[in-house]
């Protein structure tokens, strides 16, 4: 009988070490599963090396401003956004890609989706700019190549209307947008401006 | 003595049948794009996000940081890799490299805590790259077996608070179920890696059980197998609250048509409808003690 209660109280063990309600598993893993969810119970929380190792030499390489068309992947989720083009640059320190188009659920609701990211600390934001009923957003107008300084891109609506988004607010603005439209976003860490979010050639220049 | 054991025996079996208790409210960790210009460029991004997320890192359980590469490719006949999100392609040799630097970034900044680091990608029109069936299997295959090489690394390090999976955001709308099924088939055939599925239920049904269309000629059936066949652990993007309710329709449809249906936790966005703490509360809401403490954020 102690034997009894000492299997029983085994699988009860490892049952919960199998980390089951963090993944959502209710009672057993399934059989497909069960290896590697074991090995994901048995992480320990520290390690046996406790020395640094050497980080990698830091990498300074800019991508120099480009557009991105439809053979570029996407990070944004159709349920979010319906990309009709975007836009790429990074001085190889901070990167910052905007992507138009239109509201996942409505395609009347044009949409920007700015990502910024980090390279040097690790820290990404992502952004999302919503100009209201222009219907799907374009980008028309962007500096390309190697940029001393980028502060805007031209925005195209579906009814041929002209936008601006200014990079250092992430605002849009437009001669006959009576307002500039910036979501109330919980964005945590903004980066802060940098020189290649300053626009050398102004697009329309 | 009798009744005790009666009594455990009864609690053994209730874990196998019932839900697990509901998770609590998780804190979000981050989670990022994968933006590089060159192999070196990219391992270096790679330590800073492994650096900062174990620095940013709350609490002391197992956390999922999630590398998001781009699409998955076969980049010649024998090298399967990914296009990232500056449109550059990375064999998997060089992705298995950045990942390892991710490694040492975390170990290195390492506070508490463990970490799952994970190889994500997509199914980005994968047929319009000229990806065949057999190609795609391929990429899900080696993209486990990268995975694994990234645990064996960890293992080889002495990094005992890490291991290594892998995941897929397989969006309806950008290829078809029946191509997009073979990565989770050849992930599920290497057999090592967990398969985390990050990705919107796109234009599923929103109330109901029923196997209803999605976008793209997919069905909630579709949604739920490469969500949970094999090696699939369903990860969902909670952007609004609409995604939680067709999350919840495949939920219900895969657990009455096939097998137990359960959440790892969920995907969040800052600037969309839900916060991601309000993200994970609303899925939790639909599918009480049917979704896991994970939460992961892009933009967190």
């Amino acid at each position: 009988m102690l034997r009894l209660l000492t299997v029983a109280a085994c699988v009860l063990a490892v049952g919960g070490a199998f980390a089951i309600p963090r993944l959502g598993f209710a009672g057993s893993a399934p059989p497909d599963k069960a290896a590697a969810l074991r090995r994901l119970g048995a992480i320990a929380t520290t390690d046996s090396n406790t020395k640094p190792v050497a980080p990698p030499d830091p990498v300074v390489r800019s991508i120099p401003a480009r557009m991105l068309g439809p053979d570029a992947p996407t990070p944004i989720p159709p349920a979010v956004l319906r990309v009709r083009n975007g836009w790429l640059a990074s001085d190889g320190r901070t990167l910052v890609a905007v992507y138009a188009g239109s509201a996942g659920d409505d395609p009347s609701v044009g949409r920007l989706v700015v990502v910024r990211q980090n390279l040097v600390s690790g820290n990404q934001t992502v952004r999302i700019v919503a100009p209201d009923t222009t219907g799907a957003l374009a980008i028309a107008g962007a500096p390309l190549g190697l940029l001393a300084k980028t502060a805007a891109l031209r925005i195209r609506t579906t009814r041929g209307r002209l936008l601006r988004l200014d990079l250092d607010t992430d605002t849009v603005a437009g001669s006959t947008l009576t307002r500039s439209s910036r979501t109330a976003a919980t964005v945590t860490h903004r980066l802060p401006p940098r020189s290649s979010d300053q626009v050398s050639h102004p697009p329309g220049r | 003595m009798r009744r005790a054991a009666v009594l455990l025996a009864s609690l053994v079996a209730g874990l196998a049948t019932f839900p697990g208790a509901a998770a609590a409210t998780p804190a979000p960790v981050a989670a990022w794009y994968v933006y590089g210009s060159t192999p070196a460029a990219l391992s270096s991004s790679a330590y800073a996000h492994g650096c900062d997320f174990a620095k940013a890192q709350p609490g002391a359980g197992v956390r999922i940081l999630l590398l998001d590469f781009g699409a998955a490719r076969k980049l010649n006949s024998n090298t399967w890799g990914a296009i990232d999100f500056s449109n550059a392609t990375f064999s998997n040799a060089d992705i298995l490299a950045a990942l390892e630097r991710a490694a040492d970034g975390y170990h290195n900044c390492h506070v508490r805590g463990s970490a799952d680091i994970v190889y994500g990608n997509s199914n980005y029109h994968l047929t319009a790259s000229g990806m065949s069936s057999t190609d795609v299997w391929y990429a899900g295959y080696h993209q486990s077996e990268t995975a694994q090489a990234l645990s064996s690394y960890q293992a080889s390090k002495g990094y005992g608070s890490q291991t290594a999976d892998a995941a897929s955001d397989m969006e309806p709308s950008w290829d078809a179920a029946s191509i997009t099924k073979q990565l989770v088939n050849g992930e599920a055939a290497q057999g090592w890696a967990l398969y985390y599925d990050f990705r919107s239920a796109d234009g599923c049904p929103q109330s109901g059980s029923a196997d209803g269309p999605c976008n793209n000629g997919w069905h909630a059936s579709d949604v739920g197998y490469v969500s949970d066949h094999g090696l699939a652990v369903p990860l969902p993007e909670i952007y609004y609250p609409v995604n939680a309710n067709q999350w919840t329709v495949v939920r219900k449809w895969w657990t009455a048509n096939q097998s137990r249906y359960s959440f790892a936790g969920v995907t969040a966005s800052t600037g969309v409808g839900l916060t991601p703490v309000a993200a994970w509360n609303t899925l939790g809401s639909l599918n009480s003690g049917l979704v896991g403490s994970e939460l992961a954020c892009f933009g967190c």
